[in-house]
């Protein structure tokens, strides 16, 4: 007999129950890098078609298409990095998915490109509440302040020296999607106007929509 | 006293009492600038952009502390403000910003033939811009000078059609008009700078206004270039006749004070002639309540003060002011007078009037009137330019014409006559009237010729082709000698 013995509570059942536990948790883990991985992917998102239209600007952005060839995927920036927090963020993510769900019962539609340029600058805003809450810490995956070089001499520069008390999102917005302003000096008259504009709307006709 | 002396007095004193041709020192104290928030600009600017902090650096404005965001800020209901490092800013800094500390500069050019340069081409750039060149041209060659409409895009950044630009008329995302870093480089804002005449020639230079060549063909030309150390470009006072007296420069004549007569950022107060136009008026100036301008030809009543009649746009302005062709001349001759005696400045300006009037009554009305009836008459489409008489007339007042006039205005013979009067004439007889006859038909282009040519004393000469002249080599009168 072995002078380590087991406490008298481990049973055989008990034993057996932490191996399978044991073995579910492990492959639940596994299920969730999966899911988040699976989940962040463009394929993914745009299976929304509300989507599809902020992934039409994403597709002809630098992020999409840099030079160096390294594209950087949806989740990339909007899904936080390690399991906890990605499978946290994309739980808050499904809130989107029951606005879109209710929106096509009940409305608004999100998938009607009017609806959703009309309501993007509350989507851009809330984007850049998280970057900021996260310290743009989904930038940081490629981004090395140290490292980069812009074009410009001093570029480099400016990043180690004046950047301090600064989050990336403070000074780079509009890099991907539609431009939209920023919070403070946003006119929602001149975006509801755009939007008249740009799908043939009667003058008032946005506004109309977006209190519906 | 003597009699002469008194009414120069006189008319300095009315000249200098009149708002519209005053210019006070600009004078806001200094708590007014140097905003805290703006002094972190820097750092980062100088790396950014260091040519322009450099600039700022070597400026007036840096020597008293005026600092990126004193010109630059903006309020969070301007068209084009935009969040940048936590600060509401606009990239333009229109002539409004300006007018926070330079407020007399403001009113001054409000309304003056440089702030209104946009309307000026509005109704022309259809045909021209349009027609004859492109869009790109409006851009990068028209708006230039004259200025754009700014456009400011949805995302606060500013239409790339419309900016960068710096012409004089800038129509502002604020509604003002003009652009003072136009003449006033940015980020120096040098005094000297805007006092050489190459400020002005940015944009007055080439077939329409070709100041700049006839600038340094004139004898003041041709002195500033020999004495400009003397010129005391740099000094805070620049009085001519007083500070400097080697030559005028553009903005001595246009804008400076002279003697009595104060500095005026309205340029085109002392014009008393319109010298851009298919004929040229004597102009009255008559000023707004609102600072709003329009010129009225001479023959035009004057209207009373404070009566109301309607603005460059159609809406009504009550008058404030009305500077008639002669005080205007009157004040430009006060400049003239610090160097030159009262009979020299009036033969001058003698000899420069003839030549306008020479340039209406020879060719300016008749060649407008004969337009006209074959516009009216049918035997010319209403588009312009898709017939070559419409370039022909185009270019007889809008560059040879002109080049004419400015000439004589500023005291270039060459280009009063080989380089414009000559020319008009030349594209008159030589060009003008031949397309008239291929276009009207003999019978009816001789009853033009005869209505609007032949029957002007002017063109009498061409009654009597016998009469001979050696100059080409063939001299009647010589060859009966023989």
């Amino acid at each position: 007999m072995s002078k380590w013995k087991l406490p008298s509570f481990i049973t055989r059942h008990v034993l057996m129950a932490l191996v399978i536990g044991g073995i579910a948790g492990i492959g639940f883990m596994l299920f969730l890098i999966e899911f988040d991985e699976l989940t962040s992917s463009e394929a993914f998102c745009t299976t929304c078609h509300s989507m599809e239209i902020a992934a039409e600007t994403y597709r002809s952005s630098t992020h999409y298409n840099p030079v160096s060839g390294v594209r950087a995927s949806c989740g990339d920036c909007h899904v936080s990095e390690g399991v906890v927090a990605a499978t946290w963020d994309h739980f808050l993510g499904g809130k989107d998915l029951l606005t879109q769900i209710s929106g096509k019962l009940f409305g608004p539609d999100y998938d009607d490109p009017v609806i959703n340029t009309l309501h993007l600058p509350e989507a851009a805003f809330a984007a850049r509440e998280w970057f900021k809450a996260r310290d743009s810490a989904t930038c940081k995956r490629c981004h090395v302040l140290e490292a980069i070089q812009g074009k410009r001499a001093d570029t480099n520069t400016i990043h180690r020296e004046e950047t301090q008390g600064k989050s990336c999102i403070d000074c780079h917005i509009n890099l991907v999607h539609r431009k939209v302003p920023d919070e403070q000096t946003f006119k929602r008259e001149r975006w509801l106007q755009m939007v008249e504009e740009e799908f043939g709307l009667e003058p008032g006709g946005a506004q109309r929509l977006l209190a519906e | 006293m003597s009699p002469s002396q008194v009414r120069r007095f006189l008319l300095g004193i009315l000249i200098c009492c009149t708002p519209e041709l005053f210019a006070a020192k600009v004078s806001v104290d200094p708590s007014e600038w140097g905003d805290p928030l703006g002094k972190e600009c820097i750092s980062c600017h100088e790396k950014s952009s260091s040519g322009l902090t450099k600039q700022w650096r070597q400026s007036a404005h840096a020597e008293a502390g005026v600092n990126c965001l004193d010109c630059h800020k903006a309020s969070v209901d301007d068209n084009d403000a935009i969040t940048h490092e936590g600060q509401v800013i606009a990239t333009i800094v229109s002539p409004l910003d300006c007018s926070r500390c330079h407020t007399v500069e403001y009113e001054q050019q409000k309304g003056s033939v440089h702030s209104e340069a946009v309307g000026i081409i509005e109704n022309r750039l259809p045909a021209l811009a349009g027609h004859v060149g492109g869009d790109a041209i409006v851009a990068a060659g028209c708006d230039q000078c004259h200025g754009s409409k700014v456009e400011v895009r949805i995302d606060g950044s500013l239409d790339p059609r419309t900016w960068p630009n710096s012409g004089i008329g800038r129509i502002n995302p604020d509604g003002s008009k003009g652009s003072c870093s136009s003449c006033h480089g940015k980020h120096r804002f040098s005094k000297a700078q805007a006092r050489e005449p190459s400020a002005c020639i940015r944009c007055h230079s080439g077939p329409d206004s070709p100041d700049k060549a006839i600038y340094e063909a004139s004898k003041h030309g041709m002195q500033f270039e020999a004495h400009r150390d003397e010129m005391a470009l740099e000094s805070d006072n620049w009085v001519a006749g007083k500070d400097y007296v080697a030559a005028p420069t553009c903005v001595t004549c246009h804008m400076g004070a002279a003697g009595k007569l104060k500095a005026n950022h309205d340029v085109g107060m002392r014009n008393a002639w319109s010298l851009n136009t298919p004929v040229s008026m004597r102009q009255q100036l008559v000023v707004f309540e609102d600072g709003e301008k329009i010129e009225l030809p001479e023959s035009h009543s004057p209207p009373r003060r404070g009566s109301e009649i309607s603005k460059a746009d159609g809406s009504m302005g009550k008058v404030k002011a009305v500077a008639s062709p002669k005080r205007r001349r009157q004040a430009m001759k006060l400049v003239c007078l610090e160097c030159h005696s009262k009979a020299f400045t009036e033969s001058f300006m003698n000899q420069f009037d003839e030549v306008v009037r020479l340039f209406n009554e020879k060719f300016g009305i008749p060649a407008k009137r004969i337009m006209q009836t074959l516009y009216s008459e049918g035997l010319l489409t209403p588009a312009p330019f898709d017939e070559p008489i419409e370039f022909i007339y185009w270019e007889l007042w809008h560059d040879e014409g002109a080049r004419a006039r400015h000439g004589a205005s500023m005291a270039s013979a060459n280009h009063t006559w080989w380089e414009g009067m000559y020319l008009v004439g030349r594209n008159f007889y030589s060009r003008f009237l031949p397309q008239l006859e291929r276009i009207a038909g003999e019978e009816k282009a001789n009853a033009l010729i005869q209505a609007y040519v032949t029957s002007n004393d002017h063109h009498q000469w061409l009654e009597q082709p016998q009469k001979s002249n050696p100059i080409l080599g063939y001299d009647v009168k010589r060859q009966a000698d023989e």
